[in-house]
């Protein structure tokens, strides 16, 4: 036996693992209650048929995710397209879309009477069908591709030149040699964002109800919010679980076994960027489109909705801008302390407990926020009354909620790391706890600060945990949002909606400004 | 501002050590709605109140999973639903008969575990301009016919019509329930996640005709006065002219139940069934209050003689929905 | 009494699978360099990783100066071992100057005292001025000597180097080695080296150790190993060789070859060694057959610069044989071949 993490690593991990695993766990004892009428229902057709259709739009998702992901992110990193930074940061802001929004948005478009109509009715062409599936397709694919860009992006950025020129040397076109090594060696990148986005599907909630997809997350919630049936809504929630694991187990068999370190020791050779010549104009009004579609889009929509509520009272922004803030950062410092050991034990003490844990960290993302969210009212209750209604509950949840974003850019960044620094710092007679500091951590720096941008982006804009778990009468953006959306009052949407995306870009720019600070060893 | 915030943090924390404490609402109407009610009932009665704010199957969800242990002392349900699946697992407790004598046999339950604040009757809303309110039929029942296909709007898995689809199967049966969600269902009507939706999407002229609750209508136009819908109301009697109710439980375990039963006294006086009937357009549900000027009477309305107690058989009614495969 | 003891240490990485140190013992006196030689895969760094503590042995004992490192229940982490290591990629501190790399192990000490410490370390290595640089703004000689600088600046007990020349290249190898020799004799360090090239470990080390599948084939000064190798693969590993089987009789044995000289005794059915400067290539000008001697076809020549190595055909045998560099034999002349040394008796089996 050898290789053994110490105590103290393995305890942590497997605390955060037991929170991650804690939905599970509480759909199991709510589906131990169901009786044969339960289980009858839950082996209908029609459950498979929602299972398909799931998937289905899983898999359409994450194909049109890195369809449109794939060309940005190479544009933005290896040409010379005018504005790459610039670029870079407008495409990630999708992100710090809120569904709630970008849902009414493209029905504020191209729903009937919406802002295509009149024109596509002019050349006499009907307004293409936004309900079912293109709608929660696109909905989706602009709301996600941004994993997938930022993924992308790190591993182009992290390729070493002298693979693409060995390539090159061996008689290849650019674009042979970008397909048979560029790519492949994207493959790990590609996987890891394609989890998050697939798992993302899996949980989404609010674009396939407002676009009327009968997905499993739908299903789940119709069981809540019609029958009040937490036994039934909870074996769904547990198939959902099963559909997970199956896609997380075949994530590591497509992760591959290559390694990651450049092979190339001394200064970090810069790629020369391919001149795009007259493929620039094209180049640019891709970036264009996209960036129109997911953020001008948008924001035109919501400044739209402001202009005709500003005769209307329009409240304070200060208390939920802080509370979004507060409850946010500390939702991403925890997801990365929570990731930090997980990430750890998968890379540098490779096994089976090891993966198992840093895998169960996904549970939780994949599962409808509301399951999420009773299953922490279910802890609180029973375990820690003493925290029960304070933000710890809140940012447990956006702990256990986001936990695999953090994990993902943890450990890539320490897959770059080179485990000899740790050890050379060891045999120069620091403990432990002093490597950590002096070491591991500066060098780590760039890829925490990313995973908790990430975890901060999405927290912003988590809404049914908020609304559950908060203290009473703590405010956020969203549930300001929130508040008024379910009245039909848009008007009073817009003002703290701008400014919840106001504040999540800048959490983008940090994001953006840690990329390719990559730690080189 | 940051201090209010962190004395809210350090309230939230310290609240179960404080002598005097607030009573604790879980509301799933909107704070638009209630928020200035619940002001004027700290003023009145010095009560302080701490509320949460939430969609009302989540909230009951919550209040189930929290059980015994639960820092709520009411709940404010949207509708009679919610509160009937409470009351069903043990978590109300009886309100006072005075409270309870208010209100009309019908909008309360029969067990006295909840009391129904204001009453929300369904309706057909249309597009009045692609619509004439004659060309509607009398009974809800005529929707089945073949000239409204692709013409309808409708919000399966909201609670309101689950509750209007448990009445029907109460008044004239599963068989004839099935029947009715089978005809409409082939008339492939368009679904949408709550009323608020069906109304905006009659606004845009999506669809001519919907089955929503009466008041989203009123609240749509109050930011848009121009939006071409209208409320019809079915014939008296008919299981499409239900009227439901928000209304408001004591919970089980609850510290505070003189200020709870307070509370819920003080939604059923004059003062706040005048709120309701003026500001969201819910009928008052309190005898000698007015109804708003724009809507029928309660009485004209016609409600079918039903005990709303039974609504809360929604298991029934969501295995129908899927049988039939309209969820 | 020896400053470290490696006794009967054991290493498997998975529980069922083969073992990567497998009961390996060896000693090493103060001031003494050691190199564990090898093919890749023996097992050599993996031992340097269990002295260093980056490794926990499943058996065996570990002892540096009396104090038990690991084994019997014991086992001190890589920090409180007093063992410095330098990594084969020298694993800098890319955020820290070359200073600050060197002070990084100095931390009980005044930041003064650390300091001066680290900038007399950097001069004895010839790296005064390039204090303040970040390391990858060195030049890979450079970089390894700071990480040397960096790993003697604590003091350590014993010095651990995993192949600490092989990035550099062959011009430089051998002037760095020279100079890093003298240093770390001059300061009396004890030193582990891990190469697995047999020239670097000859001319660096007091004393080699061969390694081969987890365990020690043999140890001793680099001359005696070379002379007198223990098994066909240390003969073969340490500068190449010709096998024989041989019939022995005392101070020679039995060949195809006719019968040749042996160091030492041989008995029976024995396998000799018969190093390739121990054979000489004789141009076969004359046509005239000389009695007994070996006749030779070459098979292949490759000019080595101070030497050339044939490969000939002889007595249905392909033999490898050192010549000299100016020798006009070619590919496909015929030769005489002369035996000049003595062949060794290896422990193998002719078999």
């Amino acid at each position: 036996m050898t290789r053994r993490p110490p105590g103290w690593l393995l305890v942590s991990g497997l605390v955060v693992a037991a929170l991650a695993v804690l939905p599970a766990v509480y759909l199991g004892v709510r589906a131990a209650e169901a009786d044969a009428d339960a289980w009858a229902l839950l082996w209908r057709d029609k459950t498979w048929g929602l299972l398909w259709r799931t998937l289905g739009l899983a898999v359409a998702v994450t194909v049109c995710a890195a369809l449109v992901a794939l060309p940005l992110a190479w544009l933005t990193t290896r040409t010379d397209l005018p504005g790459r930074r610039g670029w870079t940061v407008l495409l990630c802001v999708p992100l710090a879309v809120p569904t709630f929004v970008s849902g009414y948005v493209l029905l504020a478009t191209f729903g009937t009477g919406g802002v295509l109509e009149e024109p596509l009715s002019r050349w006499g062409l009907p307004v293409p069908s936004v309900y079912g599936f293109p709608g929660a397709l696109l909905a989706l694919t602009v709301s996600t591709y941004p994993y997938l860009f930022l993924a992308l992006r790190a591993g182009l950025l992290s390729q070493d030149p002298a693979w693409l020129e060995g390539a090159r040397s061996l008689g290849m076109s650019p674009a042979r040699a970008f397909w048979k090594v560029t790519a492949p060696l994207l493959r790990p990148a590609f996987v890891s964002g394609a989890l998050l986005v697939g798992l993302y599907v899996l949980s989404d909630f609010g674009a396939v109800a407002l676009l009327q997809y009968d997905a499993f997350s739908r299903a789940i919630y119709v069981q809540y919010e019609g029958a009040y049936d937490r036994t039934y809504a909870a074996l769904l929630g547990l198939a959902l679980v099963v559909v997970t694991a199956v896609v997380l187990v075949l994530e590591v068999r497509l992760r591959g076994r290559a390694g990651y370190h450049r092979s190339a020791k001394g200064a970090a050779r810069v790629f020369t960027p391919v001149s795009l010549g007259k493929w620039r104009l094209p180049a640019l009004l891709l970036c264009g489109a996209v960036v129109a579609v997911g953020v001008v889009l948008p924001v035109g929509v919501l400044v739209y909705w402001g202009v005709r509520g500003l005769v209307g009272e329009s409240a304070s922004m200060m208390a939920p801008a802080l509370g979004s803030v507060l409850a946010s950062v500390l939702g991403a410092v925890a997801s990365v302390l929570g990731a930090l050991p997980l990430a750890f034990l998968a890379v540098r003490y490779p096994g089976r407990l090891t993966l198992a844990m840093e895998r169960v960290s996904y549970v939780g993302y994949a599962l409808p926020p509301i399951v999420l969210a009773l299953s922490l009212v279910f802890l609180g209750v029973r375990a820690l009354p003493f925290l029960y209604g304070t933000l710890v509950m809140l940012v447990l949840a956006y702990l256990v909620r986001f936990l695999p974003q953090a994990v993902g850019t943890v450990r890539s960044a320490l897959l770059q790391l080179n485990p000899h620094l740790a050890e050379a710092a060891a045999s120069l007679g620091q403990s432990p706890a002093t490597v950590f500091r002096r070491v591991t951590a500066p060098l780590l720096r760039p890829g925490l600060l990313a995973g908790a941008a990430l975890v901060f982006l999405t927290a912003m804009k988590e809404l049914p945990a908020t609304l559950l778990l908060a203290p009473i009468g703590f405010e956020t953006l969203a549930t300001r949002v929130w508040g008024a959306t379910a009245e039909g009052r848009f008007a009073e949407a817009a003002l703290p909606a701008l400014v919840l995306m106001a504040i999540s870009a800048l959490g983008v720019g940090l994001l953006v400004s840690q990329e390719g600070d990559a730690p080189r060893g | 501002m940051m201090r209010k915030l962190l004395l809210t943090l350090l309230l939230s924390v310290a609240s179960t050590a404080l002598a005097a404490e607030p009573l604790t609402v879980y509301s799933g109407r909107n704070e638009k709605l209630v928020g200035p009610l619940l002001k004027k009932f700290t003023e009145k009665t010095g009560i302080e109140v701490k509320v949460r704010y939430g969609e009302t199957p989540q909230l009951a969800a919550t209040l189930l999973e929290e059980g015994d242990k639960t820092p709520a002392d009411v709940f404010f349900a949207q509708d009679a639903g919610a509160l009937g699946a409470l009351g069903n697992a043990g978590r109300l407790q009886a309100l006072p008969k005075a409270t309870l004598d208010k209100v009309d046999a019908r909008f309360r339950s029969p067990m006295g575990l909840w009391v129904g604040a204001s009453g929300r009757a369904r309706v057909v809303a249309y597009n009045a301009k692609k619509v004439k309110p004659a060309d509607l039929p009398k009974s809800i029942l005529g929707f089945t016919d073949a000239k409204w296909k692709g013409r309808l709007g409708w919000a399966p898995t909201n609670a309101s019509f689950q509750a209007f689809v448990t009445a029907l199967r109460l008044l004239k049966g599963d068989e004839a329930a099935t029947a009715w969600l089978k005809g409409v269902q082939a008339n492939e009507p368009r679904v949408y996640k709550n009323n608020a939706a069906v109304v905006e999407a009659l606004g845009r002229g999506e669809i001519d005709a919907g089955f929503v609750n009466h008041y989203y209508l009123y609240a749509a136009k109050k930011s848009n006065a121009e939006l071409p819908v209208a409320n019809y109301f079915v014939a008296a009697g008919d299981p499409g002219a239900l009227v439901n109710v928000a209304g408001v439980g004591i919970l089980q375990g609850s510290k505070q139940v003189e200020s709870a039963q307070k509370f819920a006294a003080f939604l059923l006086e004059a003062e706040s069934q005048t709120y309701f009937s003026q500001e969201t357009y819910e009928y008052p549900l309190v005898k000698g209050v007015k109804t708003a000027e724009a809507l029928p009477t309660l009485a004209k309305v016609g409600s079918p003689d039903l005990d709303l107690s039974k609504l809360d058989d929604l298991r029934g009614t969501v295995k129908l929905l899927q049988d039939t495969g309209v969820l | 009494m020896s400053l470290l003891t490696l006794d009967a240490l054991s290493l498997r990485y998975t529980p069922s699978g083969a073992a990567a140190v497998d009961g390996l013992s060896l000693s090493v006196e103060p001031g003494e360099v050691v190199a564990l030689l090898g093919p890749s895969g023996c097992g050599k760094t993996t031992t340097l990783r269990l002295v260093a503590g980056f490794e926990r042995p499943g058996a065996g004992t570990l002892t540096l100066d009396g104090r038990v490192l690991a084994g019997q229940g014991a086992f001190v982490p890589p920090e409180q071992r007093s063992v410095g290591m330098v990594f084969q990629d020298y694993a800098l501190f890319p955020h820290l100057s070359v200073l600050e790399n060197v002070t990084f192990g100095l931390s009980k000490l005044s930041r003064r005292e650390a300091e001066d410490k680290a900038r007399a370390m950097l001069t004895m290595f010839g790296l005064g001025e390039f204090a303040s640089r970040m390391p990858h703004a060195l030049s890979g000689g450079q970089q390894q000597r700071v990480a040397l600088s960096r790993a003697l600046a604590p003091g350590p007990r014993v010095l651990l180097l995993d192949e600490p020349f092989s990035s550099l290249d062959s011009g430089l190898r051998a002037s760095t080695r020279i100079e890093v020799r003298r240093v770390l004799k001059s300061l009396g360090a004890t030193v582990v080296l891990v190469t697995h090239d047999q020239g670097e470990a000859m001319a660096f080390a007091d004393r080699l150790a061969v390694m081969r599948a987890g365990k020690v084939e043999q140890v001793g000064t680099p001359e005696s190993v070379y002379s007198a190798p223990r098994t066909a693969f240390v003969a073969y590993f340490l500068g190449g060789t010709n096998l024989l089987p041989g019939m022995g009789f005392g101070g020679g044995a039995r060949t195809v070859l006719g019968n040749l000289p042996v160091m030492g005794q041989a008995k029976g059915k024995v396998l000799l060694s018969l190093r390739p400067e121990s054979l000489r290539l004789v141009p076969d000008t004359d046509s005239v057959a000389v009695g007994g001697a070996l006749r030779a076809e070459v098979l292949s020549r490759e000019f080595q610069g101070p030497s050339a190595e044939y490969t000939v055909a002889c007595g249905g045998m392909e033999l490898v044989v050192r010549g000299a560099p100016e020798s006009p034999l070619r590919v496909g002349d015929r030769a005489r071949l002369e035996i000049v040394g003595k062949a060794g008796v290896l422990e193998d089996s002719p078999d």
